[in-house]
């Protein structure tokens, strides 16, 4: 210790420095599903029960020659829009009503929610000042986030499939595992995919309001753009750049899921992530 | 190594283009090892900017920030690892346990110090089974300085500590301080009510407007505070008798009777003194927080001058 203005004024000699610590494994991770748990079993029992009831009137609707009458009836264009075309069968009844519009509505409000909260929310409300400057790297911070993300987006996915095959197998819908299981990888992705997005532009920027804004904004443009681009003329330029139509446009609980579809979902999250994993490193925290 | 914290010339901007804001303004500071530093200042002078860049949580526009002679950037996990900080806008919320909060950040530093949580939270009577959301302002406080002191951190970086303390809490926080110095720690707190700080630390910094106006020992500073004297004489004099002694300043006459500042030795005000006959004197001593707001009432241009006078 050389002499400088201030030395140490007769105290104690420094202890030697320790190694530096190993973080817990995946400490981050682990409080969020602690602290998010509750509000995620609630979201689990909202799912349970939308698509338990929607699918249990099958018998009612899907399965009923006067329904497909009424389809018949209502104006073409709409019911391309709808995505009613084979609403009379298991597989075009239960994508019409749970898998392309209430799973994925319900679980993409939650994912983008969930996204633009993880560091972003936590960030504005002061929450994440502690964890940031404790000892683990930002990347790391981050990547904990991201894996919370993906799992309970995967959590509440399978739930769905798991109930949509529990229910329909009840109510006599004749529907395979296999597409069941196929359409809900397609489901997770997708909303991962959204989630991804909202979850980035917080990380990036700091701003809840905007990440849910962005997140949001690109569902809702996703979902209209896969809506009517089969009512456009040369309409399929439009939904090739609709992720709702990378999950849903090779018809997953008929045709199994669209491998091309799959991967530009995957892709979408992991480019979104690493381009906010580069900013969030560099930028300023809390300000 | 024997400088904990340095900084040399350190700018920070907040935003960009018209919204852009100064902060930090060429900010020089040493801080040696095992050395109690007190940063004053007031709100918005620079102060929480200053501690934020040396937890990585900010990064300098300009000039350089160096923690255990690295910067705090390259430093990275391993050298926030060995710094205990409590911010100055603690945010805590959630429906988790105090307890929970405290075992999780422990975490963050691989688990040390976590065996030491209960042991502090009854040292400063924190209920750890207590909710989060439902603790009080005070109570969010004391877990805020447990898991600063947790780890027994080489280097405490404590912004306004003692705001929403009870002084019997922040009696026990002054022994916190005391106990992890005499332990070989180096703490750097800051606060915007000085007499917090004369009573704890060696050397004090006072910020304003981001830059380091005046820095010294408690012990300098308070000279520098200087006297408050009174004269009376047995007629009446002329204020302009007094103008240019000295170390003499605000002088003000009432008829037989001076008032003024004195700072350093009172020889040359004696000696002109003594040309009248005075019939009383008296000369008390100035609070450092006379001399604290001093800083902030005079113009920029007198206060560097202050400042290079006391360097």
């Amino acid at each position: 210790m050389s002499a400088e203005p201030t030395t140490r004024r007769g105290k104690t000699p420094l202890r030697p420095q320790p190694a530096p610590p190993r973080p817990g494994a995946a400490p981050v991770l682990r409080w969020v599903v602690h602290t998010h748990l509750r509000t995620w079993l609630g979201w689990g029992v909202a799912l349970t029960a939308v698509s338990a009831m929607y699918i249990s009137f099958w018998p009612a609707m899907g399965d009923n020659p006067e329904m497909q009458a009424l389809v018949d009836g209502l104006p073409e264009a709409l019911v391309t829009a709808m995505g009613y075309d084979a609403i009379a069968s298991p597989a075009g009844y239960l994508e019409s009503t749970v898998y392309a519009l209430l799973a994925p509505i319900l679980l993409l409000v939650f994912a983008v929610g969930l996204g633009a909260r993880l560091i972003a929310g936590d960030e504005e409300a002061g929450l994440l000042e502690l964890e940031s400057a404790g000892a683990l790297p930002r990347w790391r911070l981050l990547t904990e986030a991201v894996l919370a993300l993906v799992l309970v987006t995967a959590a509440l996915a399978t739930l769905v499939g798991l109930v949509s095959l529990g229910v329909a197998n009840l109510v006599g819908m004749d529907i395979g595992t296999g597409a069941v299981a196929g359409a809900t990888v397609g489901l997770w992705l997708l909303v991962l995919a959204l989630g991804s997005v909202s979850f980035s532009v917080g990380a990036a920027t700091g701003r809840r309001g905007l990440a849910v804004a962005v997140g949001a904004g690109v569902a809702v443009a996703a979902y209209v753009a896969n809506a009517l681009a089969p009512l456009l003329e040369d309409g399929a330029w439009l939904a090739r750049l609709s992720p709702f139509h990378w999950y849903l446009g090779n018809d997953p609980l008929n045709e199994g899921l669209g491998l091309p579809g799959a991967a530009a979902l995957l892709a979408l999250a992991l480019v979104s992530v690493l381009l906010a994993a580069v900013v969030y490193d560099r930028r300023d925290l809390g300000v | 190594m024997s400088v904990v914290i340095r900084t040399e010339g350190v700018v920070k901007d907040y935003g960009h283009g018209a919204a852009r804001v100064r902060a930090l303004d060429g900010l020089d500071l040493e801080v040696g090892a095992g050395e109690v530093f007190g940063f004053l200042g007031p709100n918005g002078a620079g102060k929480s900017t200053t501690i934020r860049l040396l937890l990585d949580l900010l990064r300098p526009t300009e000039g350089r920030v160096e923690v255990f002679g690295t910067p705090p950037r390259t430093g990275g996990p391993a050298q926030r690892a060995r710094i205990g900080y409590l911010p100055g806008e603690l945010a805590l919320a959630g429906r988790a346990t105090a307890g929970a909060l405290l075992h999780h950040l422990a975490q963050l530093r691989g688990g040390a110090g976590s065996d030491r949580i209960t042991a502090l939270a009854e040292r400063l009577s924190l209920d750890l089974s207590r909710r989060i959301r439902t603790l009080s302002r005070g109570n969010k406080q004391k877990v805020g300085l447990i898991q600063a002191f947790l780890h027994r951190p080489e280097l405490l970086v404590l912004d306004e500590p003692t705001s929403g303390l009870d002084p019997l809490l922040q009696h026990e926080f002054l022994a916190m301080v005391r106990e992890a110095s005499a332990d070989g720690a180096t703490v750097f707190l800051s606060s915007h009510v000085l007499s917090e700080v004369e009573v704890i630390a060696e050397r004090v910094a006072i910020v304003r407007a981001g830059r380091i106006v005046d820095l010294d020992d408690v012990a300098t500073l308070r000279h520098h505070a200087g006297q408050r004297v009174e004269l009376h004489f047995a007629e009446p004099v002329a204020a302009e008798v007094f103008a240019g002694v000295d170390g003499v300043s605000d002088i003000e006459v009432d008829d037989h009777r001076m008032r003024c500042l004195l700072r350093g030795e009172p020889d040359a005000l004696l000696t002109v003194a003594a040309r009248f006959h005075v019939t009383r004197w008296s000369a008390e001593d100035r609070e450092l927080e006379d001399l604290f707001l001093d800083h902030y009432r005079m113009p920029v241009q007198e206060q560097e001058e202050v400042a290079a006078d006391v360097r």
